[in-house]
């Protein structure tokens, strides 16, 4: 009895499945495109941006300015670190979903999570340097070493120190002051040293603009006061003046830059 | 917390504060007469013919009313026949059109996991959303399987409604309200959403993969799809599963500041409206009041410790770093966390939607502090209440009501009542056994997990942190929410396996026994009020439930918490 009742509850479930589907797989989503593309067009084909005709990016989506062998051009303002792919790969976004305490991001910080050269907890970090008492070693191939047996080869310098994860944030911090010229105990934006959730934040925070203004301003050969004009003219408040974070679209500000002669 | 923290947080509380009292009134009267020949509701010249074309189309007879058995079976069909249609479909999207971006057929275990979890609501994604799935799957099998996942939640929900506190020996018809939740509630809605999404740079095309030369001389991928709209019924069907593999931190999902509150407001409202729904459907405001009052007590308790934390920073990171708010910089933990939602926006909407069984994400949690994170774990392992899934939220926070008045009665020595209806045996044993379903589940499959090989070699963080990785994935899928610590690598054949029946349990196991719990109250006797009958509408019994809800939660799960996220901060 109860097995017929089932069964004709399937029976039923079958053709409603296939009604929702034809209604709801394919219906729906198109009536939303059709209005969509009819309303709002730019928009719903990804905010893209053209110059001369050719197809740049997306006002939302961040993009890499580095050159082919992966250094950062200092004429841009260069966006956060990412995760998505080998950086900005659009068909692969993500974050790095490291925790707070994984070496990986914070270093090996002594007596938190620093390991002798045997693997067992230490209270120094062995492969401190001098730039960076929080180094993780790599391996000569250049992975990352975070749990130290007796026999594993490590990358050395000419000089003899560890060669240093350079994705690590106290690495990424050494690498912002030298790229932008700051002092050694100057301050640094939290997001520019930190990796986005999406790997594809097309923005940075004022201050990080800020920050790298001065580089630009060199590289390019024009005064500071021009470069400083522009973060602010492309610095998108907060929405309605309290949602979300004031931030700076950084390919809309490397576009103007390149705009102005 | 900052002052545009307070700020963001106050605007979500005003505007749930209005729009979910309006819309449970409209809900109210699209579902009190059950669409009974004779009764009438809201835009029935619009919706009334397409139901009536439903219903001859399924031979199915409006009118009639069933047992609970008769609904719980229909469901299990539905449910059963959506998980082979999916599977099918993603077996065999590689060879099936609509796949522009050439995603091979998924594995079979995938295929399943995969299916079970976007028929159960859950949206755990052990996939890779852009490289994995393709149109066909995402806007055809998905988003069918959201809606169903939706209408079937608000359903359970009218049906256990109806036994509490109806006259009749009956539910109602499965069918019916399946039918009108989805065409007076959550397409209409949708479609509201997906457009108000698009117009602030949502992403609503056919056009896959365009590829850009970006300044530096490179290129770019620029990808496409039918965001939008799976987008809105990812949000208001508490589903939370997304296009893209980043989920709501991807700028084409979420792309403003303004954007991540409305997709927040768009999971909140509606199960917060359905709880306002059963005090008018009940005729008792009052206790709709008393249950949404501690729904929300929760939310914001949980928000607001995940937002501050995440404000506060992680406190390993050099102390050069600047993680100081101030005009010019978001500050915080911003590991994880797009600019333009900073640290307080992307806790508030992560962990604002962790009440819900949505878990949907604008920010990766296995990046937040351990506090951070524990506000987010917590918010799943207290059962999804706050407020909980489109209609999981009401019955759920009814099993737990049932089991309050059984300790209040206890306590004074008086039968039990709620809403009039004497709470005997028949009733605690089917509550005992819903309270414990989950925990269980959780407990025993987390713990194998973390003593057997496949279920370590998958964890990404060393130490306590790991540990929470598994065990939140558990709790997670489970509860049916479906977010995840994503560092683990879930597509292997233990964790597919693993969590694709946790979410079976996890869904049906809750939905079979509060159907059953309401089978037996239907038609039970209605006592009058009289003065020694306990007050279930008022402060003291909404404190007495903040309390059971606390204690039931926090004594099964805080070991694990100690071991997991307490541990790491206290070690950290």
């Amino acid at each position: 009895m109860r097995s017929a009742i089932f069964g004709r509850h399937l029976a039923t479930s079958i053709v409603m499945l296939l009604g929702l589907t034809v209604v709801l797989g394919f219906g729906y989503p198109l009536v939303v495109t059709g209005l969509s593309q009819l309303f709002f067009h730019k928009q719903a084909n990804g905010s893209l941006i053209y110059r001369d005709g050719k197809l740049v990016g997306s006002e939302l989506l961040g993009q890499e300015f580095t050159d082919s062998k992966g250094n950062p051009l200092p004429q841009y303002f260069q966006p956060r670190p990412s995760a998505a792919g080998a950086g900005y790969d659009g068909s692969s976004s993500g974050a790095t979903n490291l925790g707070p305490s994984n070496p990986l991001l914070i270093g090996f910080v002594a007596g938190v999570n620093t390991v002798g050269l045997n693997g067992q907890p230490s209270a120094v970090n062995p492969f401190a340097t001098k730039a960076d008492p929080a180094c993780v070693p790599v391996s000569p191939q250049g992975t990352p070493v975070t749990s130290p047996a007796p026999g594993q080869k490590y990358a050395k310098t000419a000089s003899g120190s560890y060669v240093c994860d350079p994705n690590t944030v106290p690495e990424r911090t050494l690498a912002y002051r030298q790229l932008n010229g700051l002092a050694a105990s100057a301050p640094v934006p939290v997001d520019a040293v930190t990796a986005s959730g999406s790997g594809l934040d097309p923005g940075i925070s004022v201050q990080n603009a800020l920050d790298q203004a001065p580089r630009v301003a060199r590289a390019r050969h024009v005064p500071l006061q021009q470069v400083i004009t522009l973060v602010h003219r492309y610095t998108q408040g907060r929405e309605w003046g309290f949602l979300g974070e004031p931030t700076v679209d950084v390919l809309e500000l490397n576009l103007a830059l390149d705009g102005t002669p | 917390m900052s002052v545009s923290g307070w700020e963001q947080l106050l605007f979500i509380v005003a505007v749930t504060a209005v729009a979910a009292p309006l819309l449970g009134r409209y809900l109210a009267a699209t579902f009190r007469g059950a669409g009974a020949t004779g009764s009438t509701a809201p835009g029935d010249r619009v919706f009334l013919p397409v139901e009536r074309l439903v219903y001859r189309t399924l031979g199915v007879d409006p009118d009639s009313s069933w047992t609970w058995r008769a609904y719980a079976l229909a469901i299990l069909a539905l449910g059963l026949a959506g998980t082979l249609l999916l599977y099918a479909i993603l077996r065999l999207q590689g060879v099936l059109p609509g796949n522009p971006t050439h995603a091979p057929g998924m594995s079979p275990l995938l295929s399943f996991n995969t299916a079970v979890s976007f028929i159960t609501g859950t949206n755990w994604q052990a996939y890779e959303g852009e490289t994995q799935a393709s149109y066909l799957v995402d806007t055809v099998g998905l988003v069918v399987a959201q809606f169903t996942a939706a209408g079937v939640g608000l359903a359970v929900a009218l049906a256990v409604v109806r036994g509490i506190a109806g006259k009749a020996r009956t539910v109602g018809n499965f069918w019916v309200d399946f039918t009108r939740s989805l065409v007076r509630v959550f397409v209409p809605l949708s479609i509201i959403g997906a457009l108000v999404m698009v117009s602030q740079g949502a992403v609503q095309n056919l056009t896959g993969f365009r590829t850009a030369t970006t300044l530096a001389g490179g290129t770019q991928k620029i990808p496409g799809g039918l965001v939008a709209s799976m987008e809105a019924i990812k949000l208001l069907g508490t589903n939370g599963g997304s296009y893209y593999g980043t989920g709501g931190a991807h700028p084409f999902e979420n792309p403003t500041g303004f954007t991540n509150m409305f997709d927040l407001l768009f999971v909140i409202v509606l199960p917060f409206a359905i709880i306002f729904m059963f005090g008018r459907l009940i005729g008792r405001p009052r206790q709709g009041y008393a249950l949404v009052a501690v729904m929300a007590i929760i939310f914001v308790g949980h928000t607001v410790v995940s937002m501050q934390a995440e404000l506060h920073g992680n406190h390993l990171l050099p102390a050069s770093v600047s993680q100081v708010a101030s005009g010019v910089s978001p500050g915080g933990n911003m590991e994880g966390k797009d600019t333009r939602f900073g640290p307080e926006g992307s806790a508030l909407m992560t962990v604002g939607t962790m009440g819900t069984t949505a878990g949907a994400t604008d920010s990766a949690l296995d990046s937040y502090t351990p506090v951070g994170g524990t506000g987010a774990f917590v918010a799943i392992l207290l059962g999804e209440i706050s407020p909980g899934g489109d209609g999981g939220g009401l019955y759920s926070i009814l099993v737990l009501a049932l089991l309050s008045v059984f300790v209040a009665g206890l306590m004074v020595g008086r039968t039990p009542e709620f809403l009039g209806k004497k709470i005997r045996a028949p009733q605690m044993k089917l509550v005992l056994a819903y309270v414990l379903t989950i925990p269980v589940t959780v407990l025993i499959l987390g713990s194998t997990s973390l003593v057997i090989g496949p279920g370590t070699s998958s964890i990404l963080n060393p130490g306590l942190h790991g540990l929470t990785e598994v065990t939140y994935a558990f709790a997670s899928v489970a509860n049916n929410n479906g977010s995840a610590f994503a560092g683990l690598a879930a597509n292997t054949t233990w964790y597919d396996t693993t969590l694709g029946l946790a979410m079976l349990i996890g869904r049906f196991a809750p939905i079979v026994l509060s159907l059953a719990i309401a089978g037996s109250l239907a038609g039970a006797r209605v006592h009058a009020r009289t003065r020694a009958t306990l007050d279930t509408g008022g402060p003291t019994f909404a404190a007495f439930l903040l309390g059971v809800i606390i204690i039931v939660g926090g004594l099964i799960y805080f070991p694990m918490l100690i071991l997991g996220p307490i541990g790491e901060r206290i070690i950290g």
